[in-house]
């Protein structure tokens, strides 16, 4: 495959493209769905095919086929060079590629147990006690129960026409429960998840104790928590919402692309002082064994710590090939791509904020009455305005510096540039297990996030209860 | 189109799996290709192009399910689908609830689906479409970002499963979907508009633009209000998403698991009597239409909510067998549940005149309004909403949430206006809900 595509990029130079890369890409995966005691969905795929994406004069085009066939691939960079030649005219602002040092590498990161070394029976009975043990902590207020796995390996090779050639293999695997437990009245959820670079070694390293059981217990405690109150609270964030804010909140507005294009708060920003000097917030996809992790992204950088926010100063954005030479900046190795059929974009990785000093007991005793948030859900952003939400699963009231009553379904609401502005606590704790699939411009990237505890002065609790 | 037929690889699929012991078995296989023109920083950044196939296949060995899919259309590749799909179905635990997949139903196609025009443009045609925006929305001001995509869609499928179904289709689809940022001082306007259709000739895509530097401006002068209890106005966008949330929940197999709000809800009053919310797949040029569903189902038009009453749930092939009725041809070739077009009943009066009684309100243009799937509350933020005083939108609102429970606001929904946005398939009429909690950080 290597020849396949050092093949088109020669022959997208020959014919006109100053710059093009090819991608090829072969990507297998397998599922399981264990659902009140049965293995009711097992499902396998299988997906190869070739992008290549050219620049000509000031435009790009991309084009891709699912076909790994020299005359499929030709006919890519036909189509790839007659899309980048419409659009020529209309071009704003032309496009360009960092004059980076090509990079020849190999990256082949196996999982311990590889695809197929551990039979489907083991898998489902492995899922099946997760869902026994869950199911027994709450037994008939249980309604409903779900564990899913998926597993799934890519092999890739890059090359473009700097002369870079980057072969690449690994695997990632996730596991994810969900728990309904009722009391007769009402319904609530309890979910946890868990994943890593690696494969099927995950279901042997995740307890039912730490996983499925701790889900049960969620939505069972969620049964006597009451609605949460509306309005304006200090809020102390767990480290999975700590996650959704240096994710949401600031990492999407960190993206050179959304920079460049005029659609980030943070623009004209570099070097601007925007949180307290505890505040360190960090992109990485070197972490070892974390689900964002990668050796070299979709246009073949190197992977790398990138400082987002350093002592509270916005010291960078992540970059691809096209941002860092747009910003005359080195590139970051953020530039990721779904599959062969998606371009590369700014994606972020492994973003999390540094631990501080603060034991959470302290942090809870400074505040008269406000509201602990836990179990980080899910969260979204408005790069073009600076606003966030984010969505706990649980929550605790706090009276007089005392954690109190359950709060269920608890989302909030705020400004980026406010938020950061407002933290005064950075807890000395941390922790990094939100992994997910990151969605931006229709494409999924694999991510994690976290931090430690911290503390945010007024902040807007969208409850149900007026205050 | 393609010369290439799939039927034929799809039936072959099927007589493959069955010999293989497949008790129940469909496939589907087909092709696409899609071409898409990105606009960023009010300019073409990049064209995109991409064609592919695939093919999917599902079996059941007593009931347990095992489902392969692959792309292209190697041969040895679909072979190996074929085997692996009835391999993990033997694998699955053995699900009695399963009865059977849909038997052959012969309907006649939707009108409307598939357009010539849309499968014979070019890139330049996209171009041209792209700039016909870029023009319109940059004329008017040179505060204005623009940024977005412009992209068709055209395919063509076939179904065929071991009890008969034997289903061919194709479609075609277009789309421009344009956000604008406008700057004024230190003040930002932000908003999204976008058409669609199967039909070019449904569609106004070139205006797509200017739509959406009119709703940024509104935007600008956002302000922060107090906590209190309004009268919510969910615009059209906002109702869609109201409403679509209350549908998918729905879905008879979340229901019959336990898992949704409207468990044991049925022929139960959920919602004020002016809620009627009806899903017809059969709607001409419909963006979600189709003759059958996933699993070759015919497809009828099914009432959701009636009057306020949850009237029936949405089954596939699965949960219609386990609670022995008729599956309402909602299901996925995946085994999945899915809404089609939203057919809300209109009310009496227009939009203007019930926005016109509200005193005190909160005007939700867009944005998610959705309950959990499970306990139904609610916790939402106001992304792109007003402010209501005296009937009039005073100003945008920054910094405001919404909390409550589905049915609290269901209930005291009491108005639903007489005038929609109607998009192919799709109603979107204007929703009013009386004294709901809105968290101000005024």
């Amino acid at each position: 495959m290597e020849d396949l595509t050092r093949y088109l990029c020669d022959l997208a130079k020959r014919r006109g493209a100053s710059f093009a890369d090819v991608r090829v890409l072969h990507r297998q995966s397998e599922s399981v769905l264990v659902q009140d005691g049965r293995a009711d969905k097992l499902a396998a795929s299988t997906d190869r095919g070739v992008g290549v994406r050219v620049l000509v004069g000031r435009c790009w085009g991309f084009a891709s086929a699912d076909s790994l066939e020299r005359p499929r691939g030709e006919k890519c960079v036909d189509d790839a060079l007659a899309l980048a030649r419409a659009s020529q005219e209309f071009v704003n602002d032309p496009a360009m590629v960092a004059e980076a040092a090509p990079t020849v590498a190999e990256d082949c990161r196996l999982p311990e147990i590889a695809a197929g070394q551990m039979p489907l029976k083991e898998k489902i009975a492995r899922l099946l006690q997760y869902e026994h043990c869950g199911r027994a902590l709450g037994g008939d207020a249980i309604v409903n129960s779900i564990v899913s796995y998926s597993e799934g390996t890519r092999e890739e090779i890059l090359a473009n026409t700097a002369g870079t050639l980057v072969r690449t293999a690994g695997a990632r695997a996730v596991v994810t429960c969900l728990f309904v437990a009722t009391d007769g009245k009402i319904l609530q959820r309890g979910t946890e998840h868990r994943g890593i670079l690696g494969g099927p070694e995950l279901l042997r390293q995740v307890t039912p104790e730490e996983f499925s059981v701790r889900a049960a217990e969620k939505a069972l405690a969620l049964l006597k928590a009451r609605p949460a109150p509306a309005g304006r609270f200090t809020v102390i964030f767990h480290p999975s919402i700590t996650g959704l804010l240096v994710h949401e909140a600031l990492g999407h507005n960190a993206e050179a692309d959304a920079v460049w294009a005029g659609q980030s708060i943070l623009e004209g920003r570099l070097g601007e002082t925007l949180a307290p000097e505890t505040v360190s917030i960090y992109d990485d996809s070197t972490v070892a064994g974390a689900f964002g992790s990668y050796a070299y992204d979709s246009e073949g950088t190197p992977s790398r710590r990138r400082p987002i926010i350093e002592k509270g100063r916005l010291a960078g954005f992540l970059h691809s090939l096209e941002t860092a030479a747009k910003f005359k900046a080195a590139p970051t190795g953020s530039g990721r791509a779904e599959s062969y059929d998606c371009r590369p974009i700014v994606r972020m990785s492994n973003t999390f904020m540094e631990r501080g000093t603060v034991p959470l007991e302290e942090m809870l005793r400074g505040v008269e009455r406000g509201i602990y948030l836990m179990d980080g859900h899910w969260g979204y952003v408005f790069v073009q305005k600076g606003q966030f939400i984010c969505h706990a699963g649980q929550a605790r009231m706090i009276e007089r510096g005392q954690l109190g009553d359950a709060l269920r379904d608890v989302s909030i609401s705020s400004m980026t540039l406010d938020t950061l502005k407002k933290i005064d606590a950075v807890g000395n704790d941390f922790e990094m297990k939100m992994p997910g699939m990151c969605g931006k411009e229709g494409q999924s990237a694999p991510t994690d996030c976290g931090g430690p505890h911290v503390r945010v002065g007024d902040v807007v609790v969208g409850g149900r209860a007026q205050e | 189109m393609s010369e290439f037929n799939y039927l034929d690889l799809c039936v072959e699929c099927v007589r493959e799996a069955v010999r293989l012991g497949a008790e129940f078995c469909d496939v589907s296989a087909g092709t696409g290709r899609d071409i898409s023109v990105t606009i960023e920083k009010s300019g073409i950044k990049t064209a995109d192009a991409g064609q592919g196939e695939d093919v999917a296949i599902r079996t059941f060995v007593r009931g347990g399910m095992g489902y392969a899919s692959v792309s292209g259309r190697d041969r040895r590749d679909i072979d190996e689908a074929v085997q692996r799909a009835v391999a993990l179905a033997r694998e699955a635990t053995p699900d009695p609830d399963f009865k059977s997949l849909p038997s052959a139903q012969p309907a006649p196609e939707v009108e409307g689906l598939f357009d010539d025009r849309i499968a014979g443009m070019s890139v330049e045609d996209v171009v041209r479409i792209a700039v016909a925006n870029l023009g319109a929305g940059k004329a008017l001001g040179p505060e204005v970002n623009l940024s977005g995509h412009i992209g068709l869609s055209v395919g063509e499928g076939a179904l065929a499963s071991s009890n008969g179904v034997a289903l061919e289709s194709r479609g075609t689809d277009i789309a421009a979907d344009i956000e604008a940022l406008v700057k004024h001082g230190g003040d930002t306007g932000f908003f999204y508009e976008f058409d669609f259709g199967r039909q070019l000739a449904d569609c106004r895509l070139d205006d797509v633009a200017v739509n959406a530097v009119v709703g940024a401006r509104r935007f600008l002068g956002a302000r922060r209000i107090k906590s209190g209890r309004r009268a919510l106005v969910l615009g059209p966008l906002a109702s869609y998403g109201f409403l679509g949330g209350i549908v998918a929940a729905a879905n008879a197999e979340s229901v019959q698991r336990g898992r949704s709000y409207l468990c044991g809800k049925v022929d139960e009053t959920v919602a004020s009597p002016v809620l009627t919310i009806v899903d017809n797949g059969l709607v001409p040029r419909g963006v979600r239409s189709g003759a059958h569903d996933g699993e070759g189902t015919r497809r009828l038009p099914l009432t959701v909510i009636d009057r306020g009453r949850l009237v029936s749930l949405l089954h596939n092939s699965y949960t219609a067998g386990k609670a022995c009725t008729k599956s309402t041809g909602h299901g996925t070739h995946s085994g999945g549940i899915s809404p089609t077009n939203l057919r809300p009943a209109l009310g009496a009066r227009p939009a203007a005149e019930i926005l016109r009684e509200v005193k005190d309100g909160i005007y939700l243009e867009s944005g998610e309004l959705r309950a959990d799937p499970a306990s139904g509350d609610i916790s939402a933020s106001i992304d792109f909403g007003f402010l209501i005083r005296s009937g009039e939108l005073v100003h945008p609102v920054e910094s405001a949430m919404i909390g409550g429970n589905i049915f609290d606001l269901l209930e005291r929904l009491d108005a639903v206006s007489s005038d929609a946005r109607e998009e192919p398939g799709v109603l979107m009429p204007t929703l009013r809900i009386q004294d709901v909690q809105i968290a101000g950080s005024e």
